[in-house]
């Protein structure tokens, strides 16, 4: 950590000679006004389009004229400025990031233009059943919980952005002691470390960030569906609830669930399988209540896209899918291949130094421990089918869900009752 | 934390065995991640299929994970799963691939299964039916997207008689009039060892790897597949157009010209005349069309490498609030600059070093790895990587203003409008 607390983790990788930089800070969609939506996602966007001493033309060419990559990404509970770059630009990559961070200009020219891109982008969106689906789905899911807004906002919110909302942002939250870097790759630890603080050093550390309120989602109660008519040859159903933070003690039972009841190698799984393979309903279909489990409970979601004839059929399966792991343990078999598939695979998700600062973040803000990798395979091979039994039970309902169809008018479903 | 270096470009670390019967094997030790990608490329895809029968290749690649002689149904992704593994399996134009990658003390699972589907895949009427439609539901789910929509009608407009007119998932009508007697005809043609690469990059033993490869697929028939049959392309005498009106508020564009298949001499000044037009944020139709006249969100370029004569695309991305004519003067106009006068040597340089660049990253995971040798032994040989750096370095501003004044010109061009509907527009005020 240096002294302004701006918290390092750094792992060598000689498998390249590439360089992968991860500044990650606490802050994201969720820190929004509700009726400036999408600040924290374009505050971090229009950090590559200029700073104090460099213009946006002057960014992109310095970093793609030596074949490196800058970008920005923007979640709910934070915003990274990431980097790929070869060994022999590490300067170069790192004093970018570096001024991205600590200098951004929010000139009013780049943020019309940008205001503008968002505005598209989300129309572009809206021509995707599935992701109208998922806004939908994820609006009766969280009420008024941050969650329930996507990343980027709504177009109302973002006409309403101006330059003071931006920079205001940025100035309470983009500071050394609110963030974590880390850095894989081609470099010894000793050398980084000064290059760090050579860039990084200076960065003054903000006021103390004062904690978000923690307002705790509820999941609602009854069956609350949503028909939104769009004229696809597909319709996309959106089963589920809140979920799980990652914090909570059921994560790794739950993952082994994942595993046998929504999505594993290939179609092995019991809704793939029973859905794609042996009936046909679909080429996609899945379901996971792990996966969205972040600082903030995820949601449990099953999904499919399916031909509009084949929705009742489909949300039958998901409904009896659920009915059973809820209510049966899974066979000895089932639970023992879950986890060779889970620890057998784990592997695969440090190949690449972006994927290892990801792991590195994660493991930092999580407290998964840097032996996380060690120590995974006992989390899973401890789990029983009674626990999975018990956790499936505790955190699945066939009874208080939400459920969206997005797809043509034509869709005739029994399931869908207007939200009052 | 700390793993040990390997060598990155060099091809020569890569060892290529030929079995008798014409089985291509290429592998690589890669010792920074007990990992093994198994990868084995057939040269066989849409290029192949004759009128009625598009989209065999695509649903043969659904049949092989349905049942074998000694895997049944569901079987292979069972035994993915219990081995802590990944797979998955890809079609395109001209060969469909499939891959495994496991962890280094159980990789060799992968050969014994690619062995046996090779040759002893099942047709099961049933199961063909069912399999169907999953096929048909991906099909529906690709012309959901927008690009699906517009890059199909671009292909088929683009090529008059050439099989790359037709989508890798193929028309609907001829998925819902394919029988498993066919399929199993075009399996047995096309599915051999001499049609064949298979390809191994991560932590095991060379000489072991190549006893087992042996053991697995030496006493498998050479086979002796057909070139594929299709009626030449005429050159394109003017320029073709087309707009289809769809549910979006927003345009989309594609612009195709025909260019000359992987490894032409002109398809290098055409690989960097992508990177200058599109490549990056710096590039010359960024610059254009999402900075300077704020009409589009996103703009590409690219030569799309095909064993035959190919196209050349850009694509762009619009806004509503801005007139799609914009765009496409804006994509004509800077193409006639660099037609004209050519590119800096700056832009050269950037571009040499995006695209070597993209070498080296790729190389990070043996499937990226595995990936990019197979796909290269399939449209050319191992040669051409080797080559491939060194001809893009030797590119100059007058082959690329040569290249693009040939290639990219009106009656080369195939221009397609995806246009949004005045009813989505109002739906979105």
């Amino acid at each position: 950590m240096l002294r302004n607390g701006l918290r390092l983790l750094l792992v060598e990788n000689h498998t390249t000679p590439t360089v992968s930089v991860n500044l990650t800070v606490l802050a994201g969609s969720c820190d929004d006004a509700e009726d400036l939506a999408g600040t924290a996602m374009m505050a971090s966007r229009l950090l590559e389009e200029g700073t104090q001493s460099r213009s946006a033309l002057e960014i992109a060419d310095a970093i793609e004229s030596v074949g490196g990559a800058i970008g920005t990404d923007c979640s709910f509970d934070r915003f990274s400025v990431c980097l790929g770059v070869l060994t022999k630009d590490i300067d170069l990559g790192l004093g970018l990031v570096g001024d991205l961070i600590r200098n951004p200009a929010f000139s009013t020219d780049s943020i019309g233009n940008e205001r503008d891109r968002t505005l598209a982008e989300i129309q572009s969106a809206m021509d995707r059943p599935q992701v109208v689906a998922g806004w939908e789905f994820n609006e009766l899911v969280y009420g008024r919980h941050p969650l329930h807004r996507p990343v980027h906002g709504y177009a109302e919110t973002i006409a309403g952005l101006r330059r003071e909302h931006l920079t205001a942002f940025h100035g309470k939250y983009a500071a050394p002691d609110n963030a974590v870097l880390a850095v894989t790759g081609d470099f010894s630890v000793d050398e980084m470390k000064d290059r760090l603080e050579s860039v990084f050093g200076s960065w003054e550390p903000g006021s103390r960030v004062p904690n978000r309120p923690r307002l705790r989602p509820e999941r609602t109660a009854g069956v609350r569906s949503r028909f939104v008519g769009q004229d696809s040859q597909q319709a996309h159903v959106y089963l589920g609830h809140l979920g799980i933070e990652r914090a909570h003690p059921d994560f790794y039972t739950l993952q082994v669930m994942d595993a046998i009841l929504g999505g594993s190698a290939g179609l092995t799984a019991r809704i793939p399988r029973r859905l794609r393979d042996e009936q046909g309903l679909a080429y996609t279909t899945f379901a996971s209540i792990t996966s969205s489990a972040g600082h903030d409970p995820g949601k449990f979601l099953a999904y499919i896209g399916t031909s509009p004839e084949n929705v009742d059929s489909a949300i039958d399966g998901f409904i009896s899918e659920i009915e059973e792991v809820r209510s049966a343990p899974v066979s000895a078999q089932e639970l023992a291949d879950a986890k060779a598939y889970l620890t057998g695979s784990f592997v695969f998700a440090f190949e690449t130094n972006a994927q290892i600062a990801r792991f590195l973040i994660n493991a930092e803000l999580f407290g998964l421990g840097f032996d996380y990798p060690d120590k995974y395979p006992t989390y899973i091979g401890s789990v029983t089918a009674d626990a999975v039994l018990e956790a499936a039970a505790s955190h699945l309902s066939t009874e208080d869900y939400v459920l969206v169809v997005a797809g043509p008018e034509s869709t005739v479903s029994g399931r869908i009752h207007p939200v009052d | 934390m700390s793993i040990p270096h390997s060598s990155v470009l060099d091809t020569r670390d890569i060892r290529r065995t030929r079995l008798d019967n014409g089985l291509w094997v290429l592998t690589r030790e890669l010792h920074n991640s007990p990992t093994v990608t198994s990868m084995i490329w057939y040269r066989v895809g849409s290029r192949n299929e004759e009128p009625g029968g598009t989209g065999r290749s695509h649903f043969l690649e659904h049949m092989l994970f349905k049942g074998t002689r000694k895997y049944g149904k569901g079987e292979i992704d069972l035994l993915t799963m219990k081995n802590g593994g990944t797979n998955n399996a890809f079609t395109s134009f001209d060969f469909t691939a499939y891959y495994f990658s496991f962890a280094s003390d159980r990789w060799e699972a992968a050969l014994e299964i690619e062995a046996d589907r090779m040759t002893h895949t099942i047709f099961d009427a049933v199961e063909f039916d069912a399999e169907r439609k999953v096929v048909i539901e991906e099909l529906k789910a690709g012309l959901d997207q927008p690009w699906g929509v517009l890059m199909q009608e671009l292909n088929r407009t683009a090529f008059e008689r050439h099989p790359y007119r037709n989508p890798v998932i193929g028309w609907l009508e001829d998925l819902r009039a394919a029988t498993p007697e066919d399929m199993e005809r075009y399996y047995r043609q096309h599915y051999c060892p001499g049609s064949a690469a298979l390809v191994l990059v991560g932590d095991f033993d060379t000489e072991a790897a190549l006893r087992k490869v042996e053991a697995e697929f030496g006493g498998i028939p050479a086979g002796s597949p057909p070139e594929p049959r299709y009626a030449k392309e005429g050159a394109q005498e003017r320029e073709r157009r087309f707009d289809l009106e769809w549910r979006s508020a927003i345009p989309r564009i594609a612009i195709a010209w025909h260019a000359p298949r992987v490894g032409h001499p002109d398809s290098y000044p055409l690989q960097v005349l992508a990177a200058i037009l599109a490549d990056g944020k710096a590039s010359r139709l960024y610059q254009r069309l999402v900075e300077r006249d704020r009409a589009a969100t996103f703009v590409s370029a690219e030569y799309g490498e095909a064993l035959d004569d190919t196209l050349f695309y850009i694509r762009a991305e619009g806004r509503a609030t801005r007139p799609p004519e914009v765009i496409e003067a804006g994509i004509h106009e800077e193409v006639q600059v660099i037609a004209g006068r050519g590119v800096s040597e700056h832009e050269l340089e950037r571009a040499r070093h995006q695209i070597e660049a993209h070498f080296v990253f790729s190389m990070e995971r043996s499937l990226d790895q595995a990936m990019l040798i197979g796909q290269i032994q399939t449209l050319a040989t191992l040669d051409y990587i080797d080559d491939y750096l060194r001809r893009v370095s030797q590119v100059d501003s007058d082959q690329v203003r040569d290249a693009c004044g040939r290639y990219l010109t009106a009656t080369n061009r195939t221009v397609g409008w995806l246009l949004g509907s005045p009813a989505a527009a109002e739906r979105e005020a």
